[in-house]
């Protein structure tokens, strides 16, 4: 446990020289390459999407995928599949990534806060873990929502609460521990305040264990957000989510069932290339995470 | 032992008293009550009344013992759309949503420990990769997606199945495959790393070593310890016997609790999200409460550490 907060195991961690990547799998390649594909699609989605994708065509309703100009074909009001997948992959996307910086910033300050507090703080970082963890998150996340309705930002902040937890739990420990080691005492006999101390020295020292559990919280935030935007309670119309999008196609499953094939793929490939990729991490730089 | 039992009770306790405060906290931010209770439209003297009868007026603390006191007695408001006690109205799905999460929590057990099992004692084999790759498309396959691709398949192009609704057996079959496989796949890979884990500690070595048949090592001393942390994740899984299905409920449209929760949402309908929420609070304490007794008697070590292991 102790064994990556060391310097001298530092060659392992993300900001060490060794980054590996020589020998990484066919199968985290694709992960990767499919990662790099998808953010990619993200950053240009307006850009590169034929049509735009809120724009109703009542002649094409319902049209197959294959026919041109619609690649994927077109939805029950006519609107291009395609263009949709594209910003619904931006805008789940944009969600899953800001969700998942939330939650590991919140985490790993209240795990470092319990770590230098210790005492009363500790108990009520870890009893508010405690009851995160032992609450089903979609239903917290529904009262939230029935309570205060929906938007854009909310969604984002709610997802936001999601695995804090872990991180709180991970960063303490490590943090525990560190601040025991020599570096971290060496900084402090110099003077350095214990915001310079955790955030300079101990931070970069335990990041690579953070990331590797970054890579583990973010595909369930991908699925918990279509979750709910399936359910019709997270991204509201017109605008769209990949979840949205299956929600909505569902209701033409036995006569286009295209609408809603071509996001659950996309949303199940993202969430499988995130789980190859972190498992793959995990044993890499971190096997003390099981 | 008592005293395991007692810090255990006491931290159930403050379990359901921060989903109380929670719940008493975000009322209270989503706007005045009296406003969201009575509509945008009601004359302001009724407000006030309200106000008065229900102790709005009354500083936040005291509102926050009313609160409490109130949900103490059973006291959990009226659904705003038919005017009916809510926990009533809750109550009333239990039984439906029931007839689809024990049937699933069956095929979890039967199909997913087994699995895990099997697989971890025969590492590296072909029948563990399959375990494992399984595993992963269960984690990583939403349940709706895997829900409609099953109506996609049986109801859709086969026929044989219905897609939806609650009037026969017929109907409960994809809902309960949806969510048992999904959950197995979890389990299987759940017991196998407690497995792995277990079988690579040095008693088990030990008692090989020793002479003893590996049958009985694996039943005498493997299983009983993989136990302990695949009791955890089957704890957490009857927890979410009575809310662990609102996404495959929606799917199928099986008129549980799941659904009254996402239609309660939808409107707004605050009494009746509220209820779901405390009871599913209750539920997840008690059957964390059942598992940390069963650890008690599963692991005789944890009576001992439980009070520096806070």
């Amino acid at each position: 446990m102790s064994d990556q907060a060391l310097p001298a195991a530092a060659g392992q961690t993300v900001f060490g020289r060794r980054w590996p990547g020589q020998d990484m799998p066919l199968l985290v390649k694709i992960a990767l390459l499919w990662l790099i594909g998808m953010i990619v699609i993200a950053i240009v989605a307006p850009m590169i999407s034929p049509f735009v994708y809120t724009a109703p065509n009542l002649r094409n309703r319902l049209v197959p995928p294959g026919t041109l100009p619609h690649i994927l074909g077109t939805d029950e009001l006519g609107r291009d599949v395609l263009s949709r997948l594209l910003i619904s992959i931006r805008i789940s996307l944009l969600i899953a990534f800001g969700a998942s910086i939330i939650s590991a910033v919140l985490g790993t300050t209240l795990g470092f806060l319990a770590a230098y507090f210790r005492g009363l703080v500790e108990q009520i970082v870890l009893m508010l873990a405690d009851f995160q963890a032992s609450m089903p998150f979609l239903i917290l996340a529904l009262s939230v929502l029935a309570f205060f309705g929906n938007s854009l930002p909310l969604l984002i902040g709610l997802m936001g609460l999601f695995g804090w937890e872990r991180y709180a739990r991970i960063s303490r420990g490590l943090a525990i521990s560190a601040s025991a080691q020599g570096y971290a005492s060496a900084c402090r006999q110099l003077g350095a305040s214990p915001m310079r101390v955790y955030l300079r020295h101990i931070l970069p020292n335990i990041a690579s264990t953070l990331i590797v559990s970054m890579t583990l919280v973010f595909p369930e935030v991908i699925l918990l957000e279509s979750g709910l935007s399936f359910l019709g309670l997270g991204v509201q119309p017109p605008m769209t989510s990949l979840g949205n999008m299956v929600g909505y196609g569902r209701e033409y499953i036995t006569r286009a069932p295209w609408i809603m094939l071509a996001p659950a793929l996309t949303i199940v490939c993202t969430t499988l290339a995130v789980s190859v990729l972190g498992d793959w991490l995990r044993d890499k730089l971190d096997p003390t995470l099981r | 032992m008592l005293r395991y039992f007692a810090i255990r009770l006491g931290r159930a306790a403050i379990t359901i008293a921060l989903v109380v405060t929670f719940a008493f906290v975000v009322l209270r931010l989503s706007g005045d009550p009296a406003q969201i209770i009575l509509g945008p439209e009601a004359p302001p003297e009724a407000i006030a009344a309200f106000r008065a009868a229900w102790g709005l007026d009354d500083p936040l603390w005291l509102q926050y013992f009313h609160y409490f006191g109130a949900i103490a007695q059973g006291e959990l408001g009226r659904s705003m759309r038919d005017g009916r006690s809510a926990i009533e109205l809750v109550l009333e799905r239990i039984p439906i949503t029931l007839a689809l999460t024990l049937p699933a929590l069956a095929i979890k057990l039967c199909v997913g420990v087994p699995a895990g099992i099997y697989a971890a004692l025969h590492r590296g084999s072909l029948a563990d990769r399959m375990v494992m790759m399984l595993s992963v498309a269960g984690f990583t396959i939403p349940s709706f997606v895997l829900g409609l691709t099953l109506v996609l398949v049986f109801a859709v192009k086969l026929g044989w199945l219905p897609s939806g609704g609650q009037e026969s057996w017929r109907h409960a079959i994809l809902p309960v495959l949806t969510l048992g496989i999904g959950g197995a796949a979890v389990l299987a890979r759940f017991t196998r790393s407690a497995m792995l884990e277990v079988l690579g500690q040095p008693f088990i070595r030990t008692a090989s070593a020793k002479g003893v048949p590996w049958r009985d090592v694996i039943i005498g001393h493997a299983l009983p310890n993989a136990a302990i942390p695949t009791v955890t994740i089957i704890g957490f899984m009857i927890g979410t016997l009575i809310a662990g299905a609102v996404v495959v409920e929606s799917v199928f449209s099986w008129p549980g609790v799941g659904r009254l929760l996402v239609v309660a949402v939808a409107n707004r309908d605050l009494a009746v999200v509220q209820c779901i929420l405390l009871l599913v609070a209750a539920t997840m304490v008690s059957s964390n409460l059942i598992v940390d007794f069963l650890y008690g008697f599963l692991d005789p070590r944890l009576r001992q550490t439980v009070g520096k292991a806070a």
